[in-house]
């Protein structure tokens, strides 16, 4: 049974990335793309995007932190 | 394995300043756990160093805070509070004074000259104070409340910024060479204690906790100037919803004011631990190597794959505590700014 911990830990740590990496990577998508099109406004496009990303990774770090609690509250 | 050993990066402050009290229990559940699960498993698997060389308890004991039974320094208990300092207590104060230090000395000295063009330091001090008041305060807090939260915000910049910092400097480490080699303290003393320091404050969940705390009164106390006592709490549910739907809201308000903080907290102390973590997991690379297939493998690890990544690391570590610093800022004065305008 102790090795379902570690390996349901594991899991949400590989699903929580992937969903950040995934988040991250179309915010950046969105921010290339939009610098592209408008360089003039790549200072406006950049601090639009900083927010939601500062968002975006602390829900990643909370779910990290989930499936630490997952391994030591066991 | 490793992170299963590593895992408590949370030692306590103290049992009065533990607002993180979740962890500060997981700490002395984990203490007993890994001494009789740990060894077997070592032994059934064989790669994690075996006797010798431990990379977990090698990464706790430089993240995590020094125990309480061993403080740097023994001070009173007063009202069921110990103020023993532990290392990361005084890296606090390391921190706190040197700031206090330079700054006041880089401004009394700007403030004595005949004409007030700065330069050097004063320089960058000015760009940075600037970049907080026009880039971080002033957008998001608004013009009319910027003057009254940028010195908070730049209080809140600096100090996290600082004490990120530190834990990249090996000054600690250079001691601990001397100590090796020259003076030969024993571990007891308070050099040989220090000489564990060295670490970020920033990545004790209670130190950023506190940060968090004096957020989550910020906002509050923003809100409640700008709108008066009673409309900052009113503001809390949006207009116009229908009654049943604004009952229904509060515990969802209710918990996002504490979430924030709570979101700012794991954010800061999670990503210093990490990097450090990383640092140390792929340096300990070479004791592992070498315990496995002797020490020519070992330095041939350590040369290949470990110094130039850890020097990598490293080098995303200067970004990340730069860019932790202004997100704890950013958010501080983003939280700040929603009170202000709430526009619901």
């Amino acid at each position: 049974m102790e090795v379902l911990h570690y390996m349901g830990a594991g899991i949400g740590l590989g699903l929580a990335v992937i969903g950040a990496g995934l988040g991250i990577g179309k915010l950046a998508t969105g921010m290339a793309d939009g610098i592209a099109r408008q360089p003039s406004a790549a200072a406006q496009i950049t601090s639009a995007v900083n927010l939601p990303l500062f968002l975006l990774e602390g829900v990643a770090i909370l779910a990290e932190v989930f499936c630490l609690l997952i391994v030591l509250l066991k | 394995m490793l992170l299963a050993t590593a895992a408590p990066p949370a030692a306590v402050t103290g049992p009065g300043a533990s607002a993180f009290g979740l962890v500060a229990t997981l700490d002395a559940a984990q203490l007993e756990e890994p001494a009789e699960a740990g060894e077997p498993a070592h032994e059934a698997a064989g790669e994690e160093g075996g006797e010798g060389f431990d990379a977990g308890e090698v990464i706790i004991e430089h993240v995590a805070n020094s125990s309480l039974e061993h403080p740097l320094i023994h001070l009173p208990t007063i009202a069921g509070i110990d103020f023993s300092v532990t290392k990361h207590v005084l890296m606090l104060w390391v921190v706190a004074g040197l700031l206090f230090v330079i700054l006041t000395s880089a401004v009394k000295g700007y403030l004595r000259q005949d004409r007030l063009v700065p330069s050097g330091f004063m320089n960058g001090l000015e760009a940075l104070v600037e970049y907080i008041r026009d880039e971080v305060a002033e957008p998001n807090v608004g013009h009319k409340w910027a003057k009254v939260w940028t010195p908070m915000l730049l209080t809140l910049f600096v100090f996290i910024l600082g004490s990120n910092a530190i834990g990249m400097i090996p000054v600690f480490e250079v001691l601990s060479l001397a100590n090796h080699w020259v003076v030969h303290a024993s571990p007891d003393s308070f050099f040989g204690m220090v000489l564990h320091g060295g670490s970020t404050t920033t990545s004790n969940f209670n130190v950023t906790a506190g940060l968090a705390v004096v957020t989550f009164f910020a906002i509050i106390l923003a809100g409640s100037k700008a709108h008066g006592a009673v409309q900052h709490w009113k503001n809390l549910v949006p207009h116009g919803v229908s009654p049943f739907l604004a009952v229904a809201l509060i515990p969802i308000e209710i918990l996002g004011m504490f979430v924030r903080p709570f979101a700012l907290t794991m954010r800061l102390a999670a990503n210093m631990t990490g990097g450090h973590i990383a640092i140390l997991a792929i340096l300990s690379f070479v004791f592992i190597f070498t315990e496995m297939a002797g020490q020519a493998v070992g330095m041939g690890v350590g040369l290949a794959v470990s110094i130039p990544l850890a020097v990598g690391i490293s080098g995303l570590e200067l970004i990340v505590i730069m860019v932790q610093a202004y997100v704890f800022t950013l958010l501080t004065a983003v939280f700040i700014g929603m009170a202000i305008h709430a526009h619901h």
